[in-house]
């Protein structure tokens, strides 16, 4: 399973058998370009895999006006 | 994936740009894009003094940081616009962001001014933001021509660029189509406007500010709406997931191909402007709108306080 800080929404999401960064982008509804992925204070691109236990934050870039 | 130029781990991936970078490398791409649009759009050079907006943002930040490390003689203005439980914290930031980085700072109060924000939206019938956005314009020109500034910086980004001109094409707004783009030459009154930020994404400054450890929470303004821009936005974002690039191409093809059809046809229409006789910034008429808005505020409010008198004295009575 892996664990979701969703921002800046605040929320915190649990994924199951997601995989990669890709995977998890996928299931938040996120393209790649339009979050950024940390892990333990690492950038993470798209195509790196996730592990079972990790938790992540995906920060959405978008700011409103 | 690698990174492009040193082949280590990429920590980025720039679909448009056909590349990934690595933490040590990626700062260097933004360097390079950021004096690319200072370069070809002749924004400004090392000799000028260059007064930069911090909304406390996370791009006023890192244009901020970045001119800076580029050499540039740089001074922040942030405006204090007054709005309780969210002015105190974006002010804080700024001022805790230059202190860390040794940046020049001002400091501009609209409540000082007689006008803070919460006062437009009581006494004003009209959308607050876009009087907000008309008041931090024209302080941050007249504090600029005032202090001799030869350029005033925002961090507008190309997504803030895109989203803007999309919405109005959809309306063929033709006096901001004929006035926008990353650079606006210095006119009678105004000072140069520039964007040195234009053409890099809010992804690519998301990720430039992470790993320059700026603080990337923000809080959005109370009064904030921001609806119709977040949808282009996001409808932006699929575009240019299905051909990369498409946002880039879509903006500078305009300011290549269509602004100047724009300029034209406003030039036969646009008004002649006239310094404003209370404050002294360009005007087409005699007294600016935004010395008649605050004019007006002032008036409301002292209505509004003598009958809230009356009315406690009658309760008294
Ligand atoms: S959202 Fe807040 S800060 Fe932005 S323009 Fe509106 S009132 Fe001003
Ligand atoms: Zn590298
Ligand atoms: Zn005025």
């Amino acid at each position: 399973m892996i664990t979701v800080n969703l921002e800046p929404d605040g929320k915190v999401i649990e994924l199951r058998r997601t995989r990669s960064v890709l995977g998890a982008l996928n299931k938040l509804k996120l393209r790649s370009t339009m979050a950024i992925v940390v892990r333990e204070d690492e950038l993470l691109t798209a195509d790196r895999k996730l592990y079972n236990g990790d938790t992540i934050m995906v920060r959405k870039v978008t700011s409103a006006g | 994936m690698k990174c492009q130029r040193c082949k280590k781990l990429a920590c980025v991936a720039l679909p448009s740009h056909h590349a990934g970078f690595c933490k040590d490398c990626y700062p260097l791409f933004f360097t390079r894009q950021v004096e690319t649009a200072i370069r070809r759009e002749k924004m400004f050079t090392h000799d000028d003094r260059i007064l930069v907006a911090l909304s406390g943002g996370k791009d006023s930040l890192a244009l901020m940081l970045e001119l800076k490390l580029q050499g540039y003689d740089v001074t922040g203005l942030h405006i204090d616009l007054g709005i309780p439980n969210s002015s105190e914290g974006a002010r804080s930031k700024v001022e805790k962001f230059c202190d860390a980085h040794d940046l020049k700072l001002d400091v501009f109060e609209m409540e000082k001014w007689g006008l803070p924000i919460p006062d437009v939206k009581q006494y004003i019938d009209r959308p607050v933001c876009s009087i907000c956005g008309k008041m931090k314009r024209h302080h941050f020109n007249r504090i600029a021509r005032e202090g001799g500034y030869d350029a005033v910086a925002t961090g507008h980004n190309l997504d803030d660029e895109v989203a803007r001109l999309f919405a109005n094409t959809l309306r063929w707004d033709t006096a901001y189509l004929s006035d926008q783009g990353p650079t606006l030459p210095a006119a009678e009154g105004f000072v140069r406007k520039v964007k040195p930020l234009f053409r890099l994404s809010e992804f690519e400054t998301a990720n430039y500010s992470f790993l320059k450890g700026i603080d990337i929470h923000s809080a959005p303004c109370p009064y904030s709406t921001g609806a119709s821009f977040t949808n282009h936005k996001e409808l932006w974002g699929e575009l240019e997931f299905r051909s990369p690039g498409q946002k880039f191409q879509f903006y500078n093809g305009f300011m290549q191909r269509g602004k100047a059809a724009f300029a034209n046809l406003e030039k036969e229409t646009g008004a002649t402007l006239h310094p404003c006789d209370t404050c002294g910034s360009p005007t087409s008429v005699g007294t600016c709108s935004v010395c008649r808005i605050k004019a007006s505020v002032a008036v409301k409010k002292a209505e509004w306080l003598s009958e809230s008198e009356y009315e406690a004295a009658r309760a008294r009575a």
